[in-house]
């Protein structure tokens, strides 16, 4: 059957209308900002200081909030009526995303206004950006797709985001290798690396690996979450 | 015309266990269909099957002319409407907002919202938010969903459980009027007086078996194998056999004017299905 407009419309404005009535989803959505204001009175040299709020900003908007929509559709019982309705995976799965990534350009507009990330060419940043929201939507709806409550959405997803989100600021101040061997291959370290060349003037083709790597992150995520959605469909 | 469900020997075992054993049934177009059984009998999982959630271990099920397959059927979705006891809501949302959202889904046209609200009684609340709806007005805005699109086709699984007489009766009043429009329905309940005020036919599943399938008045007269007659008259409350003597008897009551009511006394469908069970429904 066709992509629909008008059902990813229907999905998007629910779920735009949902999210600005959650307490827990604004309280979540506000709390980058609220970081990136305290880090920018940080006083460090570190560059990777300054993706600081544009990640807290992609990974908690993105994935938190995503993982915290989804797991209470499953709470609720209302993933069961969506998937039984003949909108596709594909328009459920970017209607929420879409709502989403509204909320997490909101909260990325906000970080940045609070602190003093130096200018950056705003079209390179998306280019940066995009692949890396879109690949934590995917994690944050798989997350959703796999706990059976918020609660255990928030459980399951904490430690992972902590993880992926200090990853890259520890991996190299800490003394284990293997988890900096680790942080080599996370999203977010292609993505800040990515940004300090940006940052020192680099062209595309200066950050192209970065770029590359954010892309099969965004794929492999992606795929994780249609294969997800379309098992947890049916019952066993 | 081909009926609206075939269910030919179908069985679904959940490892060890059969859920369904070998079950088979037709639902005509335009009939109320009761699947009756207590709680654990295996309706749940037949709806399951039918709606494409479930795939059988044997047998097939043919929906309005399409074989149940397990797989997502968009043009079949589009025909069916689905009610649970347990169908979710998104309770920060009004009424309207919940239903603005399956319209969009169904493609369904602009006025499609108010006018099924107006049919389920619910349209001076549709901008009440729904977690301030009562679990009765919650399961009619459940129905209403179900009917945005005007289903051929109606599954209901338990869409009067744990309601009070008064919502039980605006939902039962609205399942007449659409099957009265040709929508087709297919009823699962544990709740006998219910099967038995809407339903064309009712089958009887017990332990994933069928035990029976009949109307339920076929059913009462079947297994009515001592039938009396209660009949209260001025002077106290009789029950008479249904023979020649107890004929006389009520043809005397009734010539002195003494006769106030009269019934026949066949069995419930409850009666008949621990009859042919042995055990109850609820």
């Amino acid at each position: 059957m066709r992509f629909s407009f008008r059902r990813l419309r229907a999905i998007v404005v629910k779920e735009w209308k949902d999210a600005v009535k959650n307490p827990q989803i604004l309280l979540t959505s506000a709390m980058p900002i609220a970081f990136s204001f305290l880090f920018d009175r940080k006083e460090t040299s570190d560059p990777t200081v300054l993706a600081f709020p544009l990640l807290l900003a992609v990974s908690i908007t993105g994935a938190f909030v995503q993982a915290n929509m989804v797991a209470e559709e499953k709470e609720k019982n209302t993933l069961r009526m969506l998937m039984l309705s003949p909108a596709s995976p594909a328009e459920v799965l970017i209607g929420k995303s879409v709502a989403t990534s509204a909320l997490a350009l909101l909260v990325m507009i906000g970080s940045i206004a609070v602190t003093s990330v130096p200018h950056v060419n705003p079209f390179e940043l998306a280019a940066l950006i995009l692949p890396l929201l879109i690949a934590f939507l995917s994690f944050g709806t798989t997350i959703g797709l796999m706990s059976r409550t918020v609660t255990e959405s928030s459980i399951v997803g904490l430690p992972l985001l902590l993880v992926v989100i200090m990853g890259p600021m520890l991996g190299s101040s800490l003394n284990m290798g293997w988890f900096s061997a680790m942080v080599d291959w996370l999203p977010t370290q292609h993505f800040v690396l990515g940004l300090i060349g940006l940052l020192e003037d680099g062209s595309f083709a200066d950050i192209g690996v970065h770029l590359g790597a954010l892309a099969l992150w965004c794929a492999a995520a992606c795929l994780l979450c249609l294969g997800v959605y379309s098992r947890k469909r049916f019952d066993k | 015309m081909e009926p609206a469900i075939e269910v030919k020997r179908l069985e679904r075992r959940f490892r060890s266990k059969k859920a369904l054993d070998r079950v088979s049934f037709e639902v005509g177009r335009g009939e109320i269909f009761g699947f009756l059984g207590p709680s654990g009998s295996g309706k749940t999982t037949m709806v399951k099957i039918l709606t494409n959630q479930l795939l059988p271990s044997a047998g097939e099920a043919i929906v309005l002319g399409k074989r149940t397959a397990g797989k997502r059927d968009p043009q079949l979705l589009r025909k069916i409407g689905i009610m649970t006891d347990n169908s979710g809501m998104y309770e920060r949302l009004t009424v309207y907002e919940n239903l603005a959202l399956f319209r969009g889904l169904y493609e369904a046209p602009e006025r499609s919202v108010a006018d099924t609200l107006e049919s389920v009684g619910l349209a001076e609340d549709a901008r009440t938010t729904v977690q301030q709806l009562s679990k009765g007005m919650k399961q009619r805005v459940a129905l209403a969903r179900a009917l945005l699109h005007k289903p051929d086709l109606l599954f209901l699984d338990e869409p009067t459980s744990a309601l009070d007489p008064m919502n039980t009766a605006l939902i039962h009043e609205t399942l007449r009027a659409l099957n009265r429009q040709g929508t087709t329905i297919f009823l699962t309940t544990h709740d006998m007086a219910e099967a038995e005020s809407l339903c064309d036919r009712v089958a009887f599943l017990h332990n994933g078996e069928l035990a029976a399938l009949d109307t339920p008045q076929r059913l009462k007269l079947k297994h009515a194998d001592r039938p009396t007659i209660t009949v209260i008259a001025t002077d106290g409350r009789y029950v008479v056999n249904n023979d020649r003597e107890g004929a006389d008897r009520i043809s005397a009551w009734m010539r002195a004017g003494q006769l106030l009511s009269i019934h026949s006394n066949e069995p419930t469908l409850g009666d008949i299905f621990v009859r042919l069970t042995g055990r109850t429904l609820s």
